[in-house]
């Protein structure tokens, strides 16, 4: 291990990105979250039912009851992932690069140097748009498993997030 | 026709005519061979021999006409430093490429454009257009005297505005690797046969039982011995089958190695290699330097015992034509992949550096997904069977043991400028890579890997991405930092 860190040689200071410095998404975001998974649910207690009504023969109690917990572990999964992990979502800008991070159980931070970004985007769906609220999607040239996109930015700052990042983008070429 | 002028627009090739004909044929059927089906299975149609001549005459002129306008309309020619092609008659289409945005200018010839001597000539951009600027039919000389221009032309400019140099017009070639029909053979038997056995083998075994099934059901009415001769030599007929399999699949390695293969050559150029190759679809690549993200290499068992690997040249990946972004050299030795890598990462020895190695919880992780969850999966339908049981002994210490090779394989070495993974588990597979061609950074971690500070690191660059499992957390975000620092101060162009 301490011959790693004499081969490289770093600077003095190597600019860290810590989590703490992330900034969090909007909390309307989460009320967006909570209604994609109330949806989830409706979905799934929905096609419970209609399965129940629409079968012809009375479904063996075992099988209800695994169906009905197995939906009750799922939604109540979804509800504690979308609790707990919105405020492990974030973003953080830095003088160079852009980071987006995330995850309750596995936890991801991903960055892009502003000077390999081929394009920003700026995308609304139908939720965010009741909620004022925008994503911007980052390209960079490594396809879609390099690209970074953050959700949950007020239209406003999305906007301004383009702009700035296409200003970087121009500087760099 | 040794020295193209490419100011003025040019033609294909006349024997294009011949090829463009019959495309036109090809896409004509593959328009209208519902049509055609139609035709064949109502008599009726057929009966009438006028008509059915008639229609014929009619689509061959049709045919005919589409070629010659097509030919007349097909031109081509540099202007104003942008390589220009037009094409359509009906629907006119202009396609224009800045000459410093052509990647590389590649050739093709399937066993028609052999016969005919003309070659396709493809322009690779990285930009969306690329599919198009293709040229189907050239005369292979003049191919080869354009592609040279090209390519002179867009390493002058590159160079001059890198460093501000001269460049020489004329374009060296030095051959680096050739492959013999006995280098052939050797990279033929050496391929994973085992794979491709179990593939057939698996389809094999599908259709056993099936024909077992059918036999099952007719038992009672005819005899039963059969069957039991079936299940009786089961051990007999297994071994038979796999002995059977690898055979057929080192042929088919063989026979694949042969076509893909053919008088390979591996050339360098100012700042490039070409690859040359193949029997019946020939195929000259032109790579340059600039254009490599990662160079790959892999070597297996077999391989070994003859000395030789398996390189992948790994280029940017553009969103239209993802397949065609690989380019291989199926054998070489240790000295010209030494060359290869002194070419591209220059001077700096990696090997001297030491390696670290994954943390020894990623060997308990893949052992327990791969061996441990499987069993406990299906152990409620087998606890009464004591075979079965040795069995999954079997399959824990078979997948316990490949788990220790993917450990062992798994390390890295890295400096200030370049790293190189190695992984593997009955082959043994490095990537290297220069650190400023990274894209983007993810760190990773998962609860349980938070418990014991451990950390995943993934390197994206613009042909794919790279997976550094298990190290130390602090170690993971030190490099992390430090390939953002690096990308960040790099005035390197990553293409």
């Amino acid at each position: 291990m301490e011959n790693f860190s004499n081969s490289i040689l770093t600077p003095e200071n190597l600019p860290e990105i810590k989590p703490e410095d992330f900034n969090l998404l909007d909390k309307k975001y989460r009320t967006i979250l909570f209604i994609r998974v109330a949806i989830f649910i409706l979905f799934m207690v929905g096609g419970f039912i209609a399965f129940m009504i629409l079968s012809d023969e009375e479904p063996a109690t075992e099988i209800t009851i695994i169906i009905t917990s197995i939906i009750i572990i799922l939604a109540s999964y979804s509800i504690i992932i979308t609790i707990f992990g919105f405020p492990k979502k974030g973003y953080l800008v830095r003088e160079k690069d852009i980071s987006f991070q995330k995850g309750l159980l596995i936890f991801k931070s991903t960055s892009v140097p502003f000077n390999r970004i081929q394009h920003v985007e700026v995308n609304q769906g139908i939720l965010a748009k009741m909620f004022k609220l925008s994503s911007v999607k980052i390209y960079t040239a490594g396809g879609s498993t390099s690209d970074l996109s953050i959700p949950g930015l007020p239209v406003k700052i999305a906007e301004n997030l383009k702009a700035f990042l296409s200003k970087k983008i121009s500087e760099h070429e | 026709m040794n020295n193209p002028d490419l100011s003025k627009p040019t033609r294909q090739s006349v024997k294009g005519l011949i090829l463009i004909f019959i495309i036109g044929v090809r896409q004509s059927i593959r328009i209208f061979w519902p049509l055609i089906l139609v035709v064949v299975f109502q008599e009726k149609i057929l009966e009438n021999k006028l008509v059915l001549g008639i229609i014929g005459v009619v689509i061959f002129t049709l045919l005919i006409t589409h070629t010659i306008l097509y030919y007349l309309n097909f031109y081509f020619y540099v202007s104003n430093g942008e390589f220009i092609l037009k094409k359509g008659y009906l629907r006119k289409k202009v396609l224009a490429i800045p000459l410093d945005r052509i990647q590389s200018v590649n050739t093709k010839q399937n066993i028609l454009q052999q016969l005919l001597n003309v070659v396709t000539l493809e322009i690779d951009t990285a930009g969306s257009v690329g599919k198009e600027l293709k040229v189907h039919a050239l005369a292979k000389s003049f191919a080869t005297e354009l592609q040279n221009q090209l390519r002179a032309g867009t390493t002058k400019k590159a160079t001059i505005e890198s460093s501000g140099q001269t460049e020489t017009q004329e374009i060296s070639e030095k051959l680096i690797l050739k492959l013999s029909p006995i280098d052939l053979l050797k990279i033929g038997i050496s391929q994973n046969h085992f794979r491709t056995a179990l593939i057939i083998l698996a389809f094999g075994f599908q259709i056993f039982n099936k024909i077992q099934d059918i036999y099952a059901d007719k038992t009672e009415e005819y005899s039963n011995e059969l069957a039991n001769y079936l299940s009786q030599s089961n051990w007999a007929l297994i071994i038979f089958l796999i002995v059977f399999f690898l055979v057929v699949s080192i042929l088919f390695s063989l026979f694949r190695t042969v076509f893909k293969y053919f008088e390979f050559k591996l050339v360098k150029q100012e700042s490039a290699y070409r690859i040359e190759a193949g029997l019946l679809n020939k195929r000259n690549v032109v790579l340059p330097y600039s254009k490599i993200q990662e160079l790959n290499w892999e070597t297996g068992p077999i391989k070994k015992l003859f000395g030789i690997y398996h390189l992948v040249f790994k280029q940017a990946v553009s969103a239209q034509n993802k397949r065609v972004q690989l380019v291989d050299a199926p054998g070489c030795l240790t000295k010209h992949l030494n060359l290869l890598k002194t070419d591209l990462f220059g001077d700096e020895v990696l090997s001297d550096i030491p390696k670290i190695s994954t943390n020894s919880y990623y060997f308990r992780r893949l052992w327990i997904i791969f061996g441990w969850i499987p069993v406990l999966l299906i152990s409620p339908f087998f606890y009464s069977e004591w075979l079965l049981w040795v069995g999954v002994v079997v399959w824990l210490l078979i997948t316990g043991g490949y788990s220790f090779l993917i450990l062992k394989k798994r390390y890295f070495r890295m400096n200030s400028n370049q790293i190189r993974i190695s992984k593997g588990a009955i082959s043994h597979k490095f990537t290297q890579m220069e650190l400023f061609k990274i894209q983007s950074v993810e760190f990773r971690q998962t609860i349980f890997q938070k418990r014991r500070s451990l950390a995943t690191l993934k390197l994206m660059n613009a042909s794919g991405s790279m997976i550094i499992p298990y190290i130390d957390e602090s170690m993971a975000k030190h490099i992390y930092n430090y390939l953002l620092y690096h990308t960040e101060i790099s005035e390197k162009r990553w293409m």
